[in-house]
């Protein structure tokens, strides 16, 4: 469980991240949904340990900066926004994911091919597992890192924009992987523009707003701040009946 | 292992070659006879005074280099950069010219004083790059000026004592002409070391190839790695430049040749840059005694032939990738 208290994060500009308590559980997806700079991004390096920081974060109660670097890994792992295509193939990408539990002395063991497996098998990169990473689509590149950091087997996974360049189809397979993980026991918290998706696909929502959060909750029950997401989005969300939808949750004025 | 196979041929090829090869006063049929415990006292003298040291020295000194350009490319992700960039040569070129001046008849002293140049040239990059952020920038720019501010200092000391620029000059071009055991066997168990433990550290280069967030992500303390590649590699061209003096193009060329023909994790591209550095160098230095024979050509001289056209290919190679960084 990660547990935020009186976070503050100065920026060289003059303005301040806040987050006065946030507790995100094992177990449930978990969307931070926000306008571009509103922090999201910020939020979730803090946690990956890329920030210093202000006030407490803790991981199973672990003061986050007094984690060992490798330490923090086995809990959380991160997967940034911007990833590359570098000259590797998928399977041993896939197995860096195992870098944590091993460091240098690495000899991949019949538990991490059970790990490397069973996250080309849930990605559906199986099929790409010897293909070079220079000659994946950028949706399959991003599944392929997705696989990497599902091997690393963290409690909590962290993913910033985890469906950009991918379509439709493999959004759709983005958030049943994310289900998946969740039903297993791991937290899933990421960042999301699209609101119709967070709502959707999302156990607990974060609402964000200039550099703090505005609301935390489920989205039954954030569905219902109409206001305060038209003052935030400019659009409200309602919940559909309608099975034929895309999105349980729609757009509104 | 396949890999290995072709390099290792290759090198124990190029070893007999330049055991074999050079002045005519010493014959295969003698050689075969110094090896077997017998021949003259000239025959043994050439042998295991001239040639051995010569061959340990140009393996050892491309192998170095050749690792030390891995790391410095790998840890920077820049394939440019080479000891050279940092302000390593530059060090050693400075410490080298002070002991030119100080005891110019002590050989052995020229050698220790190029290794602490380069060292004590990488300690200050090193501390300049971690007040400046430790990024892959950062390491760049602190080399870039603190070569700068040595190489005014050369040049200063030269337009003062202008009889230290043979010495200087000898030293920059590198070869392996001087030879002696002394500094191998001083330089050798640095270079083993320093390899050693660049190879049991390998994975590490393969998470960082990721970038520098994920690698993070994934556990690794990437400053403290990054540091650590710096150290290893200042101390490979440190020990390699006290024995050949500074070679230039060698950690250029080879780490980018491996990377070509190598797609696999760096443990095993570490080792082929070592197979591959040591083949090449030993190969150069043969050919630098045997070319214009009776005469010698610099080992260096040779390495600039080759490795200024390869730096020219590399740049057009990569032009689009070096036009958006």
């Amino acid at each position: 469980m990660i547990k935020i208290r009186d976070l503050k994060i100065s920026y060289s500009y003059g303005d301040a991240f806040t987050v006065e308590a946030l507790d995100l559980e094992k177990g449930e997806v978990a969307s931070i949904i926000g306008k571009n700079g509103c922090g999201k991004t910020t939020l979730l390096r803090t946690i990956a340990g890329l920030l210093p920081y202000e006030g407490s974060v803790t991981i199973d109660d672990t003061e986050c900066r007094n984690m060992n670097v490798r330490d923090r890994a086995k809990k959380a792992a991160y997967l940034p926004q911007l990833i590359r295509p570098v000259s590797l193939d998928v399977q041993t990408l896939v197995e860096h994911g195992r870098y944590p539990w091993h460091g240098n002395n690495r000899r991949i063991s019949d538990e991490d091919k059970v790990f490397i497996e069973n996250a080309l098998d849930i990605t559906k990169m199986k099929e790409f597992q010897k293909r070079d990473l220079t000659e994946l689509s950028g949706g399959q590149l991003r599944r392929a890192y997705l696989a990497m950091v599902i091997a690393q087997n963290a409690d909590m996974i962290l993913l910033d924009e985890p469906t950009t360049f991918m379509d439709i189809e493999s959004q759709a397979l983005f958030y049943e992987i994310a289900a998946e993980l969740a039903a297993k026991g791991h937290g899933i918290i990421m960042t999301c523009h699209n609101i119709e998706q967070g709502f959707s696909y999302s156990d607990r929502i974060v609402l964000m707003e200039e550099r703090c959060i505005r609301k935390t909750g489920t989205p039954k029950e954030l569905v219902k701040e109409k206001k305060e997401l038209r003052s935030i989005f400019g659009a409200a969300v309602k919940e559909s009946e309608d099975k034929e939808l895309l999105y349980q949750y729609i757009l509104t004025k | 292992m396949k890999k290995y196979v072709l390099p290792t041929i290759l090198l124990a090829g190029i070893i007999i070659f330049a055991v074999l090869a050079g002045n005519g006063a010493i014959s295969t049929k003698d050689i075969i006879t110094v090896i077997s415990g017998g021949g003259s006292d000239t025959q043994r003298l050439i042998l295991y005074k001239v040639r051995l040291p010569r061959i340990f020295a140009a393996a050892g000194c491309g192998a170095a280099l050749s690792v030390a350009g891995f790391l410095l490319q790998g840890s920077l992700d820049n394939r440019i950069v080479s000891p050279g960039i940092l302000g390593i040569n530059n060090g050693a070129g400075l410490f080298v010219l002070l002991s030119a001046l100080l005891f110019p008849f002590n050989v052995g002293f020229k050698c220790l004083m190029a290794f602490a140049g380069a060292l004590l040239v990488t300690v200050f990059v090193s501390i300049l790059s971690v007040k400046t952020g430790m990024s892959k920038t950062s390491v760049v720019l602190s080399g870039v000026a603190v070569s700068a501010i040595i190489t005014s200092v050369i040049d200063l000391i030269i337009s003062i004592k202008p009889e230290t620029v043979a010495d200087k000059v000898a030293f920059q071009i590198g070869g392996f002409a001087n030879t002696q055991y002394q500094i191998v066997i001083f330089a050798f168990p640095l270079i083993l070391i320093a390899i050693v433990t660049a190879l049991i550290t390998a994975p590490s280069m393969d998470v960082l190839k990721l970038g520098d967030e994920i690698a993070h992500g994934l556990g690794l303390g990437v400053k403290a790695y990054r540091c650590l590649c710096v150290l290893i590699a200042a101390i490979l061209a440190g020990a390699a430049i006290s024995m050949g003096g500074l070679l230039g193009f060698v950690g250029l060329i080879i780490p980018n040749c491996v990377r070509m023909i190598h797609k696999g994790k760096s443990r095993g591209s570490m080792a082929l840059c070592i197979l591959y550095g040591a083949a090449f160098l030993v190969l150069c230095d043969t050919l630098s005694r045997v070319i214009v024979f009776p005469y010698e050509l610099p080992c260096g001289l040779l390495l600039s032939v080759v490795g200024a056209p390869f730096l020219i290919w590399i740049l057009v190679k990569n032009k689009k990738r070096l036009g958006t960084d």
